[in-house]
C-alpha cells in the first residue's frame, strides 16, 4: 500500500514534469523593484485582455534585470535607470541588442517625519547631509535634533539616480542608514523624528512630508516637465525592437494607450505623455 | 551534609532547565501568536459588501440577487453623499463651468448657421451670446460677491428676451440660476481651498465607498472596491471625520501633531452635513457581514496581493518541495550509504566529510547564485532546455541546498541499525546490495525521515536560492516543471519590498506568513506521523 503510494506520487510527478503542453506565448518579465509594480499592473490589464497569454513578473532590482537580458533568460528587462557601458557592452557582445523604451517618469521624492518644520533643501544642503557635513537640523533652520540619513542600498536603481544627482562623486558617510527598500525607508522615516531619506514619488502620502528641492516640490508636471532636479525616466529593455505584433510588442508600446498611463497614473507615477 | 548539597543542586538544574524550556516556548508564544492570530483575520472576519461585490466580479462567487438587493439599499443611503459632491463640485470649479458656458456658446453658434437667418440678426445673436459668455465667464472666476451678483443679473436680463427662447442658449441661464443659488452659502473667495479640501473628502470616500458611479471604471481592480473590511473602513471613516496637521508651536522646537475635525473646512457649506450623515450611516451603506472566506487558500491573487488569496503561492511551495524532495531522497541516501558502509575512514572519505560539513554552512544565496549559474545557464540548456528560471531549476538548487542536512541525518540512521540484522543477512547468503535495500534500508527509514522532516522545513521557507533560479512575484499557476512558481517565502518578501499597498492590506501579508508557517507545521507533522508508523512496524506493533 506505502510501496504503491510512493510509486503513484512518482509516476504523477513525472507525468506533471514531462508535461510539456503546446507551445503558449509566455513573457517574462524580471529587473527593477520600482518599475515592477507598473510591470504588474500591465499583466493585470493583459490578463484580461489577451488571457491565453503567459507573463510572469519577477522584481530582483534593476542590475539583475540587465544581467537577465543578456544571459536571455527573460524577454523583457525592468530598469529605474539607462544600461551601464559594461552592461551593454556585454549585452552586444553576445549579440543581443538592448533596445529602451521610457515608459514612466519617476521624480526621487525626499521625505522626512512630519513633524520635521523644514520644507526646503537644496542639493547642495542633501549633498552636505549624506556626506556627513551637516549633523543636526539646527544647521538647516530646523529643530536641534540629530539627522538620521537613510538610503537605498548600493545596488538600487534609485540609490544610483540619488547618488548621480546630488553626491556627484563623492561618497556617502558612513554613518548612513542603508535599507533595502521603498517601504522600508518610508516606514523608517515614518518612526523616527529627525529621519531623512528618498523614495520615489508614488511613496510620498500623509504619513510622511516631502521636500521641496531648490525651491521646487515634486508633482506630475514638475516631474515629467524636468524642472524637478531629482527626475528620471523608467525603461523596459529588450533586446532589439519587439517585432510588431508580438505581445511583448504590446506590452512595451502599452504605456503610450490611454489605459496603460491611466494605470501608471494610478501606481502613483507619471505618465510619459498626456491623455 | 554531602547528601543534601547533591540534593539541593539537583533541584536547582531540574528547577533551571523547566525554567529554560518555560522561556523558550514563551518567546515562540510571543512571536507566533501575533503572527498567527493576524493571518487569521485573513480568513476571518467582518466583510463590507464591497468585498461580496469584489468576490462575485473578480472570483466569480456569491449570491447575485442578495447583492443587487443589497447594493439597491446602500445605493439609497450614498446617493445623497455623490450628489451633495457633484453638486457642490460644479459650482467651485470655475474652469469647468466655463468651459461648459464656451460650449454652449459654440453650439448656439452653430444652431443659427443652420437657421439661416439674415446676417445682421445673426450678427447681433452671435456678439450677444458671446456678451453672455464673458459675463458668465467673469462671474465664474470671481471672488467678489458684488462682482458675481452684477455679472449674473446683466445675463438673467436676457432670460426672457424672446430670441434665446427654445434654443440651445437657454441652457447658459439655467447654469446661472444655478450658480447664483449655489454661491449663497459658499464664501466665495474660499473657493480654492475648497476645491483642494473637496478632493482631498472625495478620494477618502472612493476609498470607503468605492468609485463614484457617474464616473468612469478605474483601470486598475484594486481601484474599483471600497473598503472590503470593517475594521478598514473604520479606519478611514477615521481619516475622514478628523483632520490631522502638524502645526508649529514654538520656533526650533519638532512639530506637533493636531486633530481637528474635517467637518469645519467645510463650515456653512451643504458638504458639512455629510460628515455626520456618513458617521452615522456607515453600516447602512457598507451592510458589514460576518465572513470566513476559506477561499483565501485557493484564491489566486491581483497584483501586490491587495485582493484575492494565495492559492499559487501554497501550489507552488507544495510543488517545489515534492520536487525536490525527488531529488533529495535517492541522492541523499546514496551518498549517506556510501559514507556508512565503506570499509575504512581514507583520505577520500575524510575529503568527502569535509566537503558536506562545508556545504552545510554555505549561506543559501550562494547557492541561489550556483543555481543561477550552473542549472539555469548551463545544465538544463545543455539538455536543449529552454535556459529560464523555473520550478526544475529552483527544486534542483533547493536540493543541493539541503543534501548536506539529508546525507548527514541519513548516514547517522543507517549507522545505528546494529551490526547483527546486516552480519544475519549477509550469512543468509545475501549479497551487498540485497542486504542494503531489504534489511538496512527498512530499518533506518525513521531516521532517515528525520532528515526528509529537516529538509522539508529548510525548503519550503527558503527564499535566496530560489530568487533566481524560479520564483516570481506575480504571475499564473505552474502548467510543468518549465515554468518557474509564486511561492510563499518569495511572496512574503515581495510583499514587504514591492509595493507600497503591502501597508495597506496588512492582512495579507500576516495571511501569507501565517500559512506558510502552518504549511511548513503541517507538512511536519505528517512526516512525523508517517515516522511513528514505520517505526511501530518495525518494532512488530
Amino acid at each position: 500500500m506505502k510501496k504503491n503510494l510512493f510509486t503513484m506520487v512518482l509516476v504523477l510527478t513525472a507525468v506533471w514534469v514531462c508535461n510539456l503542453s503546446a507551445a503558449e506565448k509566455t513573457l517574462q518579465i524580471e529587473g527593477s523593484t520600482t518599475v515592477g509594480p507598473i510591470a504588474d499592473a500591465f499583466t493585470e490589464a493583459f490578463s484580461q485582455a489577451y488571457p491565453d497569454v503567459k507573463i510572469t513578473v519577477t522584481k530582483n532590482g534593476s542590475g539583475n534585470g540587465a544581467a537577465a537580458l543578456v544571459d536571455s533568460r527573460c524577454d523583457i528587462a525592468m530598469m529605474s535607470r539607462f544600461m551601464k557601458l559594461d552592461e551593454f557592452t556585454a549585452s552586444v557582445d553576445k549579440g543581443i541588442m538592448p533596445v529602451a523604451h521610457a515608459i514612466a517618469m519617476d521624480g526621487i521624492c525626499i521625505i522626512v517625519h512630519p513633524s520635521n518644520p523644514v520644507t526646503e533643501l537644496s542639493l547642495a544642503q542633501l549633498h552636505d547631509i549624506f556626506t556627513g557635513a551637516v549633523k543636526n537640523w539646527k544647521e538647516l533652520g530646523g529643530p536641534d535634533m540629530p539627522i538620521v540619513a537613510i538610503s537605498r542600498d548600493t545596488s538600487s536603481g534609485t540609490y544610483e539616480t540619488f547618488d548621480h544627482f546630488v553626491m556627484r562623486k563623492d561618497k556617502m558617510d558612513a554613518s548612513i542608514e542603508y535599507v533595502s527598500s521603498n517601504p522600508q525607508v518610508h516606514s523608517r522615516v515614518k518612526t523616527t523624528a529627525g529621519a531623512i531619506g528618498y523614495v520615489g514619488v508614488g511613496f510620498l502620502d500623509a504619513e510622511v512630508k516631502g521636500l521641496k528641492v531648490n525651491g521646487i516640490m515634486p508633482s506630475k508636471q514638475t516631474v515629467a516637465g524636468g524642472t524637478y532636479p531629482l527626475s528620471r525616466p523608467l525603461f523596459l529593455f529588450t533586446n532589439g525592437y519587439p517585432a510588431l505584433g508580438t505581445i511583448s510588442h504590446k506590452f512595451c508600446t502599452f504605456y503610450l494607450t490611454e489605459k496603460g498611463q491611466e494605470i501608471i497614473e494610478a501606481k502613483g507615477f507619471v505618465p510619459v505623455t498626456k491623455y | 551534609m554531602r547528601f543534601i548539597i547533591r540534593h539541593i543542586t539537583d533541584k536547582i538544574f531540574t528547577a533551571l532547565t523547566v525554567l529554560s524550556v518555560v522561556v523558550l516556548v514563551a518567546i515562540l508564544a510571543v512571536i507566533l501568536t501575533p503572527i498567527l492570530w493576524k493571518g487569521f483575520s485573513a480568513v476571518v472576519f467582518t466583510g463590507t459588501i464591497e468585498f461580496r461585490k469584489m468576490q462575485l466580479d473578480l472570483f466569480n462567487r456569491g449570491d447575485i440577487d442578495e447583492l443587487n438587493k443589497e447594493n439597491a439599499r446602500s445605493q439609497l443611503y450614498r446617493k445623497k453623499i455623490y450628489d451633495t459632491i457633484d453638486r457642490f463640485k460644479q459650482n467651485i470649479d470655475a474652469e469647468t463651468l466655463c468651459d461648459k458656458a464656451a460650449q454652449i456658446c459654440r453650439t448656439f453658434g452653430k444652431e443659427l448657421q443652420r437657421k439661416n437667418m439674415p446676417g445682421a440678426e445673426y450678427q447681433q445673436l452671435r456678439s450677444l451670446s458671446r456678451e453672455i459668455r464673458d459675463k458668465l465667464q467673469i462671474a465664474f472666476n470671481s471672488s467678489n460677491k458684488k462682482i458675481v451678483d452684477e455679472n449674473i443679473k446683466d445675463v438673467l436680463k436676457y432670460k426672457t428676451d424672446i430670441r434665446f427662447k427654445d434654443t440651445s442658449a437657454a441652457e447658459l441661464f439655467a447654469i446661472a440660476e444655478n450658480f447664483a443659488a449655489d454661491i449663497k452659502n459658499i464664501d466665495l473667495a474660499k473657493r480654492q481651498e475648497y476645491a483642494y479640501a473637496l478632493k482631498e473628502f472625495e478620494n477618502i470616500t472612493v476609498k470607503l465607498l468605492g468609485y463614484n458611479p457617474s464616473t468612469p471604471v478605474p483601470a486598475l481592480k484594486m481601484n474599483r472596491y471600497g473598503a472590503t473590511r470593517l475594521n478598514i473602513a473604520k479606519k478611514i471613516l477615521n481619516q475622514l471625520l478628523l483632520l490631522e496637521k502638524w502645526e508649529q508651536t514654538s520656533p526650533g522646537k519638532p512639530m506637533v501633531k493636531i486633530s481637528t475635525p474635517r467637518a469645519r473646512l467645510f463650515a456653512g457649506t451643504e458638504i458639512e452635513p455629510l460628515f455626520d450623515y456618513i458617521r452615522d450611516n456607515i453600516d447602512e451603506m457598507l451592510i458589514p457581514k460576518r465572513t470566513f472566506y476559506w477561499q483565501y487558500l485557493i484564491d489566486s491573487s491581483t497584483p501586490g496581493h491587495y485582493f484575492g488569496g494565495v492559492g499559487p503561492e501554497i501550489l507552488g511551495t507544495l510543488l517545489l518541495t515534492l520536487a525536490s524532495m525527488v531529488f533529495i531522497f535517492p541522492i541523499g541516501i546514496i551518498s549517506a550509504a556510501y559514507l556508512a558502509e565503506c570499509p575504512s575512514d581514507n583520505f577520500i572519505i575524510k575529503i568527502i566529510r569535509m566537503a558536506i560539513n562545508t556545504l552545510a554552512g554555505v549561506p543559501s544565496i550562494v547557492f541561489g547564485l550556483f543555481g543561477l549559474a550552473f542549472f539555469v545557464l548551463y545544465l538544463v540548456p545543455l539538455f536543449g532546455g529552454p535556459s529560464k528560471p523555473c520550478i526544475l531549476t529552483a527544486a534542483l538548487t533547493l536540493a543541493a541546498l539541503t543534501l548536506p542536512v539529508m546525507i548527514r541525518a541519513s548516514e547517522e540512521a543507517i549507522r545505528s541499525v546494529p551490526q547483527s540484522y546486516k552480519e544475519a543477512s549477509l550469512g543468509l547468503g545475501a549479497g551487498k546490495l540485497r542486504t542494503f535495500i531489504c534489511v538496512i534500508l527498512p530499518a533506518a527509514l525513521p531516521g532517515i525521515l528525520t532528515g526528509i522532516i529537516l529538509s522539508i522545513s529548510r525548503v519550503a521557507g527558503e527564499t535566496a536560492p530560489i530568487l533566481f533560479t524560479g520564483a516570481i512575484a506575480f504571475g499564473p499557476m505552474p502548467k510543468n516543471a518549465f515554468d518557474p512558481t509564486c511561492t510563499l517565502s518569495y511572496g512574503s518578501y515581495d510583499i514587504a519590498v514591492g509595493d507600497r499597498l503591502a501597508s495597506l492590506v496588512p492582512h495579507n501579508q500576516y495571511g501569507m506568513v501565517a500559512t506558510l508557517i502552518t504549511l511548513v507545521f503541517c507538512l511536519n507533522i505528517a512526516a512525523i506521523i508517517m515516522r511513528a508508523k514505520i517505526s511501530r512496524k518495525l518494532k512488530g506493533q
